[in-house]
C-alpha cells in the first residue's frame, strides 16, 4: 500500500515539474516538488519523543522511507532526560506534546536555531525566536464523558469545578492521568498562569482527592470512560474524537471547559518539535526538520492524533474538527508554559500527584 | 559488608607495602607471610585474583553507587520524601509483601502436603502441574487478571448482562486495579517457590518422627502442626524469603495494576529524571532488602533441624478418606485460576492478534532484541561465573568470600537499583556505551551472575581438589588447569546457569524499560507497553513466547528439587 503511495507521488511529482514546476501552496503539489528536491541521504537519525507511540511511528517510518535515513525513536521520552544526557548527547530531535517543555529546553540552551525551508508557514506565535522549536498541532483541554452514564448537563463546565468535592461522587467517578505526564504537566501550567500558585496548589490536591482513577496516560482515559469505567475524564481534546472511531464503547461526549463570556476559555497546548543542540546527526536532523515542514508531512505530524494543525492552509484530517477559531482559547502565549515548566513539576510533586496511580 | 571492606583495605595496604618493601625485607617477609595466611598457605595466581576482584568490583559498583548519590541527595530532598512519600510508599509495600508473603507460604505448604503426603488422584501430574504458576512473570500474570476481571474484562461482561445479579448484588463488585489485586496476582505467580522447596522437604522427612509421635496419640492435624511443621520451618524459611525479597522487587505487575511500591516509585521518579529522589528512595529500598535478609539469618542461626540419615523410612501416605473430594477442589481451583486462566487468556489473544497479523517482521526483530541482549548476558556470565567459583572453591579466604558476597549484591536488590546506578554510571563515566544494548546486557549480569555461579559451583563440589592436583604434578600451570580439566568437567553446570541468565533475563522488565537505548525495544518492553495501552492483541503474542522460554529453568529446578 505504502509503496503504491509513493510510486503514484514521485510520479506526480514528474508530471507537477514537467507542467509548470511552480508551487501554488496545494497540498497535493507541494509534496510532489519536494518530493524530487529530497536528497539522497543516509545513516540515522535520533528521535526522543514524549508523545504517545502510535501518533509518531507512522510518520518516522515515512521518513525512513522517504530519505532513507534510519529513525532509532525513544518514546516516552521525558524532556529531563535530554538535559541529564546534555554532557553525552544522544538525541537529535525531541518531539513534545508540551510546549512547555521545549521551552524548557531552549532556555536552557539544549535546544538549536535552524532556519528551515517552509518554516513560515507555522505562525511566529507558534515557533521560538530562532526556531529552536516550533509547533505543528493543537490541542485544547478538555472533559471527555460517557453519556451512558452522565448527562452533557450534569457535567463540569469549569476547570475550578473541580475544586468541588461533589464530583467525586458521580457514578464511578473521574479520571485524570498521574501528574507527571506531559498533559498534565502543561495543564497545570497554564493554571498557575491564570490562578497563581496557591489555588493551583488546592486544585491539584482536590483532583488527587477525588478523582476515582489515575492513569498513566491518556489512552487509558479515553478507553476508561468509553467502557463506562468512569463517567468522564480530563483529557485532549483529540482523545474524544478518537474514541469516536472505535467500533464500540464509543457513546462520548466532550466538554471544552471555561467558554462562558468572561471565563478563562480552553487550556490551549500544541505539539511540536525541537533540534537538540549538538546531536550525533546534525545534517539529518535538518533534513528531518525541512522534511516534516513540508505541508503533507506536516499533516502526517498530526496523523492519527486528530488534532488540528497550525498551519492554517492545511484542513483538519478529519470531520468532527473543531477549529480553535472557534473555541475560545485561554490567552496565555504558549511560550509563556516554558517559564513554569520546572516549578509546576515541584507543585505536582508536592501534592503527592506525581506517582500516583489508581 | 565491613568484613568486605577491611580485606579489601588489608589487601590494598599489603600492595602499597609490597611497593616499599624492596628496601625492607624484613616487612616484605612479614607481608608475604601475612598474606598467605589470608589464603590459609593457598594463595591464588594473580590473574585469577584480578578477574575476581574485577568481576566484584563491576558487581558491586552500581549499588554502591546508588548509596552514594543518595547520600549526596541533600538533606532538602530527604526531608521532603521522609515527610510524606516514604512514610506512605513503606505502608503500601511493606502490607503487601507481608500480606503475600503469608498467604503464598500457606497456599504452597498445604498444596505441598497435600500433593506429596495424600493419596490425591494423579499425583504425579499435580507435582509438576502446581509448579507451573512459576513460568509466568508476574506482570504477564497480571494483564491476563487485568483482561479476566479488570472493569471491562469478561467477569465484568458477564456481571452487566445478567440483570439479576445485578439486581440482587449491584454493580460489578471487584477492582482489579487496588491492593487486593496486586495481592491476588503476587500470590498466585509466587506460591510455587514455597510449594517446590516444601514438597522437596516433605519427601525427605523421615517416617520415624511421625511414627513416634502417633505412638503418643496424636491425630493427623496434630502431627502436621507438632511434627510435619517444624520440620519444614527451613523450608518455608527459604520459600519466605524468595517470596518477600520478590514482592519488594516486583516492578511490573504493581506498575500495571497501578499500586504504587517503592519499585515502581523509583521507576517512574527515574523516568522523570528526578534522579535524587530516586535515589533516596533506593536506598530505603535497599536498607528494607538487607533487613529481610538480615531477618532470614537471624531466624536460620536460631533454629536448627537435623534429620537422622540413617535410620531414613519413606513417609507414608496419608489416606484422605472423606477429604478427597474438599482436596481435589482445593488443588483444582488454585491449578485453574494460577495456570489455566492465565495461559488460556494468552493463547486466546495471541489467536486474536495472530489472525490480525501481529506477528510480523517487528513482532520478530523484537524477539530477536530480546535474543540478542539475553544471550549476551547468559555468555558473560559464563565467562566470568567461572574464575570466581574456582577462586571461592579451590583457594578459600576471606577475600575469595567477599568478591563471593559482593557478586550477589545486584542479585538481592531489584532491578530498578541496579539499572539506577547503571544510569549514574555509564551516563557519567562511560559515555561511549551509554545508550548501547551492551548497557542492559551488563544490567542482566550484575543481576544474574549469582545464578550462574550457583549452578557452576554445584557441579565443582563435585570435581575433588586431587584432580586439579594430579594435572598440576604433571607439569600444567594453573590456568592450563583450569581451561584443559575444570572447565570440559563442568561444562554442564555452567551451560544450565548460562540457561537459567538467559530466561531470566529474557523476563526481565524493570531495568530493561530503563536502559533501553532509542529504537531498541525487546519483547518484555512490549508487554508493557502494548498491555497498559489495553491493546491485548499485541501484547499476548510477546508474553505467550516469554511464558514457553520459561519452561526451561522449571525443567532445572523440578530436577534439583
Amino acid at each position: 500500500m505504502k509503496k503504491i503511495l509513493m510510486f503514484t507521488l514521485l510520479a506526480l511529482s514528474f508530471g507537477a515539474l514537467a507542467a509548470c514546476g511552480g508551487n501554488n501552496g496545494e497540498a497535493d503539489n507541494d509534496t510532489g516538488n519536494n518530493q524530487g528536491e529530497v536528497e539522497e541521504l543516509d545513516g540515522e537519525l535520533i528521535v526522543y519523543s514524549s508523545r504517545n507511540e502510535t501518533f509518531v511511528q507512522d510518520l518516522l517510518d515515512k521518513f525512513t522511507e522517504d530519505t532513507g535515513v534510519e529513525v532509532r525513536a525513544l518514546h516516552g521520552a521525558e524532556p529531563l532526560q535530554i538535559q541529564e544526557e546534555a554532557g553525552n548527547v544522544q538525541a537529535d530531535i525531541f518531539i513534545s506534546n508540551d510546549i512547555g517543555a521545549l521551552e524548557y529546553l531552549n532556555q536552557q540552551d539544549l535546544l538549536e536555531g535552524y532556519e528551515p525551508e517552509n518554516v513560515e508557514s507555522i505562525d511566529e506565535e507558534y515557533r521560538a525566536e530562532n526556531n529552536e522549536w516550533f509547533a505543528i498541532s493543537a490541542r485544547a483541554r478538555g472533559f471527555i464523558y460517557n453519556k451512558d452514564m452522565i448527562a452533557e448537563d450534569e457535567m463540569p463546565t469549569k476547570m475550578d469545578d473541580l475544586l468541588d468535592p461533589e464530583w467525586s461522587e458521580v457514578d464511578n467517578g473521574y479520571a485524570i492521568t498521574r501528574g507527571g505526564n506531559g498533559g498534565m504537566i502543561g495543564n497545570v501550567s497554564a493554571l498557575r498562569y491564570e490562578w497563581g500558585d496557591e489555588r493551583t496548589s488546592d486544585w491539584i490536591m482536590s483532583i488527587q482527592e477525588n478523582a476515582a482513577g489515575i492513569l498513566d496516560g491518556h489512552g487509558d482515559i479515553r478507553r476508561a470512560v468509553g467502557a463506562g469505567e468512569h463517567a468522564f475524564g480530563l483529557v485532549n481534546n483529540y482523545y474524544y474524537h478518537q474514541q469516536l472511531e472505535e467500533p464500540t464503547n464509543n457513546n462520548v461526549g466532550f466538554i471544552y471547559p471555561d467558554q462562558a463570556e468572561g471565563e478563562m476559555g480552553a487550556i490551549a497546548n500544541a505539539a511540536g518539535l525541537g533540534m537538540v543542540s549538538g546531536g550525533p546527526n546534525e545534517e539529518n536532523a535538518h533534513a528531518f526538520i525541512d522534511w516534516i515542514l513540508e505541508e503533507e508531512n506536516q499533516l502526517a505530524f498530526v496523523g492519527e492524533s486528530l488534532e488540528v494543525p497550525i498551519n492554517p492552509d492545511l484542513e483538519p484530517p478529519f470531520e468532527e474538527a473543531v477549529s480553535f477559531s472557534e473555541l475560545n482559547v485561554q490567552d496565555m502565549p504558549l511560550e509563556e508554559l516554558g517559564n513554569y515548566f520546572e516549578d509546576t513539576r515541584t507543585i505536582i510533586e508536592e501534592s503527592g500527584l506525581d506517582l500516583e496511580l489508581r | 559488608m565491613r568484613r568486605n571492606r577491611d580485606s579489601r583495605n588489608k589487601q590494598h595496604d599489603q600492595q602499597n607495602a609490597k611497593v616499599g618493601g624492596e628496601k625492607s625485607p624484613a616487612i616484605l617477609r612479614f607481608v608475604n607471610r601475612k598474606w598467605i595466611d589470608i589464603w590459609n598457605g593457598n594463595p591464588p595466581g594473580t590473574i585469577l585474583l584480578f578477574i575476581g576482584l574485577l568481576v566484584a568490583l563491576i558487581m558491586s559498583v552500581p549499588v554502591i553507587y546508588v548509596v552514594w548519590r543518595s547520600i549526596a541527595a541533600g538533606a532538602d530532598s530527604w526531608t521532603r520524601l521522609l515527610g510524606d512519600r516514604i512514610p506512605e510508599l513503606l505502608w503500601n509495600t511493606l502490607s503487601l509483601t507481608a500480606a503475600v508473603t503469608f498467604f503464598a507460604i500457606s497456599i504452597g505448604v498445604s498444596l505441598a502436603w497435600v500433593v506429596v503426603r495424600t493419596d490425591l488422584p494423579g499425583k504425579k501430574f499435580w507435582q509438576w502441574m502446581m509448579a507451573l504458576p512459576l513460568v509466568i512473570p508476574p506482570y504477564v500474570g497480571a494483564v491476563t487478571y487485568i483482561i479476566v476481571f479488570g472493569p471491562s474484562g469478561w467477569v465484568a461482561d458477564i456481571w452487566g448482562e445478567a440483570t439479576w445479579l445485578t439486581s440482587i448484588l449491584g454493580d460489578y463488585p471487584l477492582n482489579i486495579y487496588s491492593f487486593w489485586g496486586a495481592f491476588l496476582v503476587l500470590t498466585m505467580f509466587t506460591y510455587p517457590y514455597v510449594f517446590l522447596i516444601a514438597s522437596a522437604s516433605l519427601r525427605k522427612m523421615n517416617r520415624n518422627f511421625e511414627e513416634v509421635a502417633r505412638s503418643q496419640g496424636m491425630t493427623t492435624s496434630q502431627v502436621f502442626f507438632k511434627v510435619n511443621l517444624p520440620l519444614l520451618r527451613p523450608a518455608i524459611g527459604a520459600g519466605a524469603i524468595l517470596i518477600s525479597l520478590y514482592v519488594l522487587s516486583d516492578f511490573g505487575a504493581v506498575a500495571m495494576l497501578r499500586y504504587v511500591t517503592f519499585t515502581s516509585a523509583i521507576y517512574f521518579q527515574q523516568a522523570g529524571f528526578d534522579i535524587e529522589s530516586a535515589s533516596v528512595l533506593s536506598l530505603v529500598l535497599i536498607l528494607l532488602t538487607i533487613f529481610i535478609l538480615w531477618i532470614e539469618a537471624y531466624t536460620r542461626k536460631k533454629n536448627k533441624f537435623y534429620q537422622t540419615s540413617n535410620t531414613f523410612k519413606e513417609p507414608e501416605t496419608l489416606r484422605l478418606g472423606k477429604w478427597k473430594p474438599l482436596a481435589v477442589v482445593f488443588v483444582v481451583s488454585i491449578f485453574s485460576v494460577a495456570v489455566v486462566l492465565p495461559i488460556a487468556v494468552l493463547v486466546y489473544w495471541t489467536v486474536v492478534g495472530a489472525t490480525m497479523g501481529v506477528i510480523d517482521e517487528r513482532f520478530f526483530e523484537f524477539a530477536w532484541n530480546s535474543i540478542k541482549v539475553s544471550g549476551l548476558a547468559a555468555i558473560l556470565c559464563m565467562i566470568l561465573a567461572t574464575p570466581i567459583i574456582y577462586l571461592k572453591s579451590r583457594h578459600p579466604s576471606l577475600i575469595s568470600q567477599a568478591i563471593d558476597k559482593l557478586s550477589y549484591a545486584g542479585y538481592a536488590l531489584p532491578g530498578v537499583i541496579v539499572a539506577l546506578g547503571m544510569v549514574f554510571i555509564f551516563n557519567n563515566h562511560i559515555p561511549a556505551l551509554y545508550n548501547t544494548f551492551y548497557m542492559i546486557a551488563i544490567a542482566f549480569v550484575v543481576r544474574f551472575l549469582p545464578q550462574a555461579m550457583q549452578s557452576g559451583e554445584a557441579s565443582l563440589s563435585l570435581v575433588s581438589p586431587r584432580i586439579d592436583e594430579a594435572a598440576r604434578s604433571l607439569g600444567y600451570p594453573a590456568w592450563k588447569v583450569m581451561i584443559k580439566v575444570i572447565i570440559p568437567t563442568i561444562l554442564p553446570g555452567i551451560l544450565a546457569g548460562g540457561a537459567l541468565v538467559f530466561v531470566s533475563s529474557i523476563k526481565e522488565l524493570p531495568a530493561t524499560l530503563m536502559l533501553r537505548p532509542p529504537g531498541f525495544d525487546t519483547l518484555a518492553v512490549r508487554v508493557y507497553y502494548e498491555a497498559s495501552e489495553a491493546i491485548y492483541h499485541q501484547a499476548a503474542p510477546g508474553a505467550l513466547l516469554i511464558v514457553l522460554v520459561s519452561i526451561i529453568p522449571l525443567h532445572y529446578l523440578l530436577r534439583k528439587y
